[in-house]
């Protein structure tokens, strides 16, 4: 099956699985993201961590990245390398300390989180160029394909929320196929995501059409934050971002703006948990909403999600999740949807265990730094 | 955010200082039978707890409360003598206002008056956010009060963080302590140690 996001066609994932030993011999995991860039920095970064202090977080983060953004001449790609480390260091001092890992972020207030399953945009016969897909979609009755999708991920796994993505070509596709959804799985909590693929005005007038379906959110409906802070002030649905707010220094000016009503924070995107963690309290104290954003992680991450929101009471939204999509993992223990939760793992840390032989057999490239 | 930690017991004492002033001591004892302990020198017997709390669950995990908190930031932190602006009252609605308005520079905060540890650290976080610096009050600058101040401060972001004390003070910056828990020389009090905890 092919799924047609709103800025790709995803046939694989790509991540970088991190493995950190303590001089205690504890192991921490982390993960993040796989692109060549992103695994170069995050072997370089470990380099610098070796001999370090695993407690001393901000100090490895000030040599990282800098003290400040302006520092960090490594951009995004530095900050989800060094969250991939960061995670493994929360891992591997959580398990030192023999608490789980919601417990040293903060107190692990639940067992099990909801978890939101993604819809593709469309749903492709097979993989084909971009005239298939505008072909596809301007059959209007292939929306079906979608909503059975859907229909097919409540009988599997349970799932009570949903995520459809948009290729933001028709917004009569859009219309009718969330129309459909709705129409189809009543009780469901929808939330609906072009990835600021329309422009401002179109996304307005969009968003006031599809306001009475009383959406869970929208998703990053245009781009910038001054086109989402219009769209915002002419809908009732709430707005979330997860690209626009996605470091320290934004957040202050969206709630200045008023831009955005949720904020879907990605632990690589803001660049680890502490950082995450700020974000959740600050957001909740001048009245937004925290959310967990995810994008085709392992297992690893997808576990570090459930263990923020399980300590994050400010978290009140279902997970993003989309391991259930993965064809394989790298983890010992399977890590399952059911009756739409995904449930925390019992033990220290984040409570798994690495697979090396599945890890093996997915591994394109591997380093060991001493 | 209280303290992560399963609470078997908790038990407040009043107790005079060597000043002559009142105190609230409290001690908690969480599930394997650490014991923890918080004071303060104002009358809210919560905030010692809180306190307490997150003592024991650190003295449980053999490290100092700062890496409950995410880390230390800094080992020294600024000690000023700021006799006249007034700590911020304990207040969301009006903390919130002055921010967007634009009113600070420096969010100057009480830590015993907002009644919880996790106020302040969203509080901290606020000013991270908002490129504001942060001050945490004494109020009496009582050693105990520095001290948990420190350990506080420790772990905020920004060069601005920094205690006020309202008397003058010899040393213009304290060290933070790195001993399991949060830091604080009980044996500073004579009172303190007199104490009949229940059990």
């Amino acid at each position: 099956m092919v799924h047609a996001g709103s800025m790709y066609v995803i046939q694989k994932a790509e991540r970088t699985v991190v493995e950190m030993e303590l001089e205690n011999g504890a192991i921490g995991l982390g993960d993040c993201w796989g692109t060549p860039e992103v695994y170069a920095m995050a072997q370089s970064f470990a380099k610098g961590w070796i001999g370090k202090d695993a407690l001393d977080r901000f100090a490895l983060r000030s040599a990282t990245l800098g003290k400040s953004n302006y520092d960090n001449k490594y951009g995004r790609n530095g900050r989800a390398a060094y969250a991939g480390l960061d995670l493994a260091a929360w891992d591997a001092v959580a398990r030192s300390l023999k608490m789980s890992l919601a417990e040293l972020i903060g107190g692990r207030t639940r067992e099990s989180v909801d978890v939101v399953s993604t819809l593709p945009a469309a749903i492709l016969p097979k993989a084909g160029s971009r005239k298939d897909l505008t072909d596809h979609l301007d059959l209007r009755a292939n929306t079906r394909l979608v909503v059975e999708f859907a229909l097919e991920q409540v009988r599997k796994f349970g799932f009570r929320s949903f995520k459809l993505k948009s290729a933001a070509y028709s917004p009569e596709w859009d219309v009718k196929l969330l129309n459909e959804l709705k129409e189809a799985l009543p009780l469901a909590r929808l939330r609906f995501d072009p990835n600021a693929n329309y422009g401002p005005a179109a996304a307005t007038a969009l968003c006031r059409r599809l306001d009475h379906l009383g959406l869970e959110f929208f998703e990053d409906p245009t781009g910038e934050m001054e086109g989402l802070a219009r769209l915002k002030a002419a809908v009732k649905t709430p707005v979330a971002t997860n690209m626009w707010v996605v470091k320290d220094e934004q957040l202050a000016p969206a709630i200045r703006r008023q831009a955005v009503d949720v904020v879907l924070g990605d632990l690589f995107m803001w660049g680890g948990i502490d950082a995450l963690r700020r974000m959740a309290k600050v957001a909740h104290a001048f009245g937004l909403k925290p959310a967990l954003h995810s994008v085709y992680e392992t297992g690893i991450a997808t576990v570090a999600n459930l263990h923020l929101a399980s300590a994050l009471p400010e978290v009140e939204y279902p997970n993003d999740a989309s391991l259930h999509f993965m064809s394989a993992d790298v983890l010992a223990e399977p890590q399952t949807v059911v009756d739409g939760k995904m449930t925390l793992p019992k033990g220290d840390g984040l409570g798994v265990t690495l697979d090396r032989g599945r890890l093996d057999k997915l591994a394109v490239e591997s380093a060991q730094l001493r | 955010m209280a303290a992560p930690a399963s609470i078997e017991h908790t038990h407040v004492h009043s107790i005079r200082l060597a000043s002559g002033a009142e105190a609230l001591a409290a001690r908690v004892r969480i599930a394997g039978g650490t014991q923890g302990f918080g004071f303060t020198l104002n009358d809210d017997a919560g905030l010692a707890r809180d306190m307490a709390a997150w003592d024991a669950l650190a003295r449980s995990k053999g490290v100092p409360l700062a890496v409950l908190l995410g880390g230390f930031h800094g080992k020294q932190v600024k000690l000023e003598w700021d006799e006249n602006n007034p700590a911020l009252p304990p207040d969301w609605s009006a903390l919130r206002k002055g921010i967007l308005d634009n009113k600070f520079d420096l969010l100057r905060i009480d830590p015993f008056a907002w009644g919880s540890l996790e106020q302040v650290t969203t509080i901290a976080a606020a000013a991270a956010a908002f490129d504001l610096g942060i001050a945490l009050l004494a109020p009496n600058a009582h050693a105990w009060e520095i001290q948990y101040c420190a350990t506080l401060a420790a772990t905020f972001r920004g060069e601005d963080t920094r205690i006020i004390v309202r008397s003058q003070s010899s040393f213009s910056s304290i060290p933070v302590s790195t001993q399991p828990g949060i830091g604080i020389d009980w044996t500073l009090e004579p009172a303190f140690q007199k104490i009949q905890w229940q059990s």
